[in-house]
């Protein structure tokens, strides 16, 4: 298993943190995570991976819902998808830091769109963070940790 | 640079002479092979960009005429009283008549760098078509690659995750079932491995494609240049 993690933290998913340093420390008592995705079993897997570690989790899978949700739940973090139906993920983290009420809120993109390209735009949307799928847990949470 | 291939065709030995060392004193001169209408073999016009077709004995002007493509460029240097010039003028309205007058080999010279640079330029056209045609084929693969590559990637980030929470507590597996996680893992970091392969395979598309339209801007345009 130790030799195939390996692997994967060779293959898979890389993980990039552009703005931790903005956010300072953050109270383990605020550990909230929103989980943005239009596949229920990509939410169910997140899920499955932060739960072990503590973190209070909600799931939606519609992204026309998220400031609704951020408002009633008060995330510490929100982890976006990118390729959803209505609105992506670029266009959600776009609006998200515009907003006065939100723009605090450290977004991780978790999206299968690895090109540098991807990523640069991801950055230009304000994003925080950038994880590409297929991820291991252990890079997951080394991004959610910086944040939350 | 392309040299440009000209076929003079003519009965008259004195006309190729003259016009061959012309060419030969200007910059950039083209290959030119010289044929009397005796030898001449209509399948070698295809090879040439250009024809210039000298006098030739009474009676061959329109047997040699007619057996060139409609398509191909043709000078025709010829006396401008020949009786038969107004015949053929309206049978071939694309043919380009120099008259036999003092200046003929300047004259000559002059349209005949501009036929071989039109000549050079429908080439690079055509050649273009025939890259973009290529380069359509090649995108439409790699918009399919593109999307695949998401869903495969969604696909195999369930995968190679819930192998791995399974695997996390291991204890509550039998060792059957510990295999065959283990077994699913490994088979969804191998796919994860091609798409690995296809995401640079399209890069190397990519380059390819942008080395190919750098190639065709760079080459040059007007190998008929010769004054």
């Amino acid at each position: 298993m130790d030799m195939e993690t390996e692997e994967v933290r060779r293959l898979a998913a890389d993980v990039h943190l552009w703005s931790a340093e903005n956010y300072g420390e953050i109270s383990m008592l605020q550990k909230k995570v929103l989980i943005v995705d239009d596949s229920p079993s990509q939410v169910k897997l997140i899920q499955g991976y932060l739960e072990h570690e503590g973190y209070r989790l909600v799931g939606i899978n519609d992204p026309e819902r998220v400031e609704e949700a951020i408002a009633n739940e008060r995330p510490s973090v929100i982890l976006l998808d990118v390729v959803m139906p209505k609105r992506n993920g670029f266009q959600v983290c776009r609006e998200l830091k515009n907003h006065a009420d939100y723009n605090a809120i450290p977004v991780i993109l978790v999206t299968s769109k690895n090109t540098e390209s991807d990523k640069y735009w991801g950055q230009q949307q304000g994003a925080d963070g950038y994880v590409t799928k297929p991820f291991t847990r252990e890079e997951l949470l080394r991004a959610v940790r910086r944040f939350a | 640079m392309r040299s440009a291939s000209v076929l003079i065709l003519t009965d008259e030995p004195e006309f190729a002479r003259l016009l061959t060392a012309c060419w030969r004193a200007e910059r950039q001169a083209p290959g030119i092979t010289v044929l009397s209408s005796e030898l001449w073999n209509d399948h070698e016009a295809a090879a040439h960009e250009l024809v210039v077709v000298g006098p030739v004995l009474e009676g061959k002007l329109p047997g040699v005429l007619r057996s060139l493509e409609p398509a191909a460029a043709v000078i025709l240097c010829v006396p401008a009283d020949s009786r038969e010039l107004a015949q053929l003028r309206s049978r071939y309205p694309r043919l380009v008549h120099i008259p036999l007058r003092e200046d003929w080999a300047q004259t000559l010279l002059l349209v005949a760098g501009e036929s071989l640079r039109r000549a050079e330029a429908l080439r690079l056209a055509k050649q273009a078509e025939r890259r973009a045609a290529k380069n359509e084929h090649q995108a439409t693969l790699g918009r399919y690659m593109v999307d695949m590559k998401h869903s495969v990637n969604n696909a195999l980030t369930s995968m190679l995750g819930n192998a791995e929470l399974l695997l996390l507590e291991p204890g509550q597996l039998s060792s059957q079932s510990l295999a065959q996680i283990k077994t699913i893992h490994s088979m969804a970091m191998r796919i994860n491995e091609v798409m690995q392969r296809f995401s640079s395979l399209a890069s190397e598309m990519r380059e390819a494609e942008n080395a190919s339209q750098a190639e065709t801007v760079a080459e040059p345009a007007s190998p008929g240049s010769h004054r």
